[in-house]
């Protein structure tokens, strides 16, 4: 693609000027290290932003710090024009969804989301109605009068995201709130998050380590590895057009291959020549996705116009319900080709050689240090 | 036991074993309704008079009030103080909340005989001995420790998010304390309430030492009503005290479960 970029380390910020959130290099220090470094990010009013990373990228860091439950080393949170990196978590008017949904074991439903409208002194009967509202809104409304060890997580879950939402926060902080639902109703409650921020039209932050979760509820993805931005970009973005290898290969799944480009346009890799997009120069990484790229037999004749093809043996096929993996040995290197599958048909058997081929802008390049 | 699959031999082995704790405790209610001058088992006589002489013992029933009084007002210092230390020691940590929870807790490892004197030495020198508010003073020294210990560590045990969430709502650092931290902590100050008062109202080595001849708590007058005569009157006693236990053990029991509050 045209604009692929081929950098690593970049720190991008959304420049947006009517931004809700913006974290002003935003810095958590502990001891020697920093958990969270210089962070910039504009979040704008009404989108859904995930962070995005591994464990220990510093994406919950980032989360609390906007709560106000940690005290940031340096920089500066702003919402709605406003600074408050020192104001008590108390004021801040954040609506925070945990992990563990941390909900009031000793209190029914009903008064679990009333509390913070109680904290806020709403006068009664409009607590009544608001909170008959938000459990309404998350279809818990014959459930009101129980206690939250009578409920299934998934309920939990829900009457946690009405307390946080009651009080109309200025933004939404989700931490993790699917991590601890089975597969079912986690694709559930990431349509019903969605569906109900978006009615709402409330920012909101979302912490997680799944791409699914990143990618399919979220208006921007911001990935983060080791306390600093990788990339920030819708969905598609970060997808297609990864700018650092990491981003790569963390979202989605992809193949790796080592070489060394020209500067004409093509890339030598073991004996044979790959083209990709731009004109790189110098050692490269390339990387592909396993989905877009095909599996045939051998054959001599030159590869079409726009694609680039490698020779290899097939070494194993995975089945995994919905899809095949194809494990192909390519001089030495491991590749990986995924296939939706046909009633469980393997395309060749185990040992056949066989040709990969893919297309020339499904090709990720980066550069690589020597 | 869910399954009732306990062979006969263990059953019966189990059986024993409770009979061998409760002997002592079951021998005391027959005894109690003897009508001899003697303790002695079996009885050779039945009557009611060793309660109606406990009823008509001013010394004793005197020495209960204290032990009642000072027990309740223990308990509720020894609460007053073990909550908020508990809060900060667990929830504040800040460098020497290690030292004090150590310190605090010191007391339980010492002989109390140990500290019976030394409470004494301190105490005859400053004039309280034989006061009430002496023996306050020095009961506190046994309870506190308990009770610190039983709300650290349920303290410990609570997640930290509800607090948390509670903080996010809006909830002023004392508000979430008092409306969600204190709430999650009831089963730990029950057990410290029940804990607190039975140890200061069973308390005999310390109290030995700062009681007076116009001051004196139940076990101690017991102990000295053994020790001057043998008649069953303390057998009658014990029974009342047995059913005092089991009236607090059944309050807990029923409030937040017995096993909850003791065994963790």
């Amino acid at each position: 693609m045209m604009h692929q970029k081929i950098l690593s380390g970049t720190l991008t910020a959304l420049t947006d000027r009517d931004a809700h959130l913006r974290l002003d290099g935003l810095t958590k220090r502990y001891g020697d290290t920093d958990a969270v470094a210089a962070l910039n990010l504009n979040v704008p009013k009404g989108e859904l932003v995930a962070l995005l990373g591994p464990s220990g990228c510093g994406k919950t860091t980032t989360l609390r710090m906007i709560a106000g439950l940690i005290t940031p080393s340096g920089g500066r949170i702003v919402v709605g024009g406003s600074d408050i990196t020192r104001m008590p978590v108390y004021k801040r008017d954040m609506g925070l969804v945990f992990q563990s949904y941390a909900l009031f074991p000793h209190m029914t439903v009903a008064k679990n989301v009333a509390f913070g409208l109680e904290m806020r002194g709403v006068p009664k009967p409009e607590i009544e109605r608001r909170v008959t509202e938000a459990l309404a809104m998350v279809r818990l409304e014959s459930l009101a009068g129980r206690k939250p060890r009578e409920l299934s997580g998934g309920q939990q879950q829900r009457v946690a995201l009405a307390r946080a939402l009651v009080i109309r926060p200025s933004i939404l902080l989700l931490d993790e709130p699917l991590s601890n639902l089975d597969a079912k109703l986690r694709d559930e409650m990431r349509n019903e998050i969605r569906d109900i921020q978006q009615k709402l039209g409330i920012t909101a932050v979302f912490v997680t380590h799944d791409q699914v979760e990143a990618l399919s509820m979220c208006d921007k993805v911001v990935v983060m590895k080791g306390g600093k931005l990788e990339q920030v970009g819708t969905p598609v973005d970060v997808y297609e057009r990864p700018e650092t290898p990491f981003v790569a290969s963390f979202v989605g799944r992809t193949n790796r291959l080592e070489g060394a480009a020209r500067g004409d346009g093509t890339v030598s890799v073991g004996g044979a020549t790959l083209r990709v997009p731009g004109r790189p120069n110098g050692p490269v990484e390339i990387m592909m996705r396993p989905h877009r790229v095909r599996l045939a037999d051998v054959d001599a004749s030159p590869a079409g116009e726009g694609t680039n093809r490698l020779d290899g043996r097939l070494t194993r096929v995975t089945f995994v319900g919905d899809l095949l993996q194809y494990h192909v040995d390519v001089n030495g290197a491991e590749l990986i080709v995924e296939a939706a599958s046909d009633h469980g048909r393997f395309f060749r058997a185990v040992g056949t050689p066989v040709t990969l081929s893919w297309r020339i802008e499904d090709t990720m390049v980066f550069r690589r240090a020597a | 036991m869910e399954t009732n699959q306990t062979s006969l031999p263990m059953k019966i082995l189990v059986a024993l074993l409770f009979l061998f704790l409760l002997a002592p405790v079951i021998l005391v209610v027959p005894i109690s309704f003897s009508g001899e001058q003697i303790l002695s088992f079996p009885p050779q006589s039945w009557s009611l008079r060793w309660y109606i002489a406990l009823a008509q013992n001013s010394a004793i029933i005197s020495a209960f009030w204290t032990s009642l009084m000072l027990g309740a007002i223990v308990t509720v210092l020894s609460l007053a103080a073990a909550i908020p230390a508990a809060y900060v020691i667990v929830r504040m940590r800040t460098m020497g909340s290690g030292f004090l929870y150590n310190l605090f807790t010191a007391p339980l490892l010492l002989p109390t005989i140990v500290l019976g004197l030394a409470i004494l030495i301190v105490f005859a020198s400053a004039g309280f001995l034989g006061s009430f508010w002496g023996l306050v003073i020095g009961h506190l020294v046994i309870t506190l420790p308990y009770a610190l210990r039983v709300l650290a560590t349920t303290l410990g045990n609570l997640p930290l998010a509800c607090e948390e969430a509670a903080s996010t709502l809006g909830g002023r650092p004392f508000t979430v304390f008092r409306r969600v931290t204190l709430p999650m902590m009831a089963p730990g100050i029950v057990a410290a309430t029940a804990l607190c008062f039975l140890v200061s109202f069973d308390e005999v080595v310390i109290t030995l030492f700062l009681t007076g001849p116009r001051l004196t708590t139940l076990p101690v007058e017991l102990f000295h009503h053994v020790e001057s005569r043998a008649d069953p009157l303390v057998a009658s006693v014990s029974v009342l005290l047995i059913l005092l236990t089991l009236g607090v053990v059944m309050i807990v029991d029923r409030t937040v479960g017995l096993s909850k509050t003791f065994v963790k």
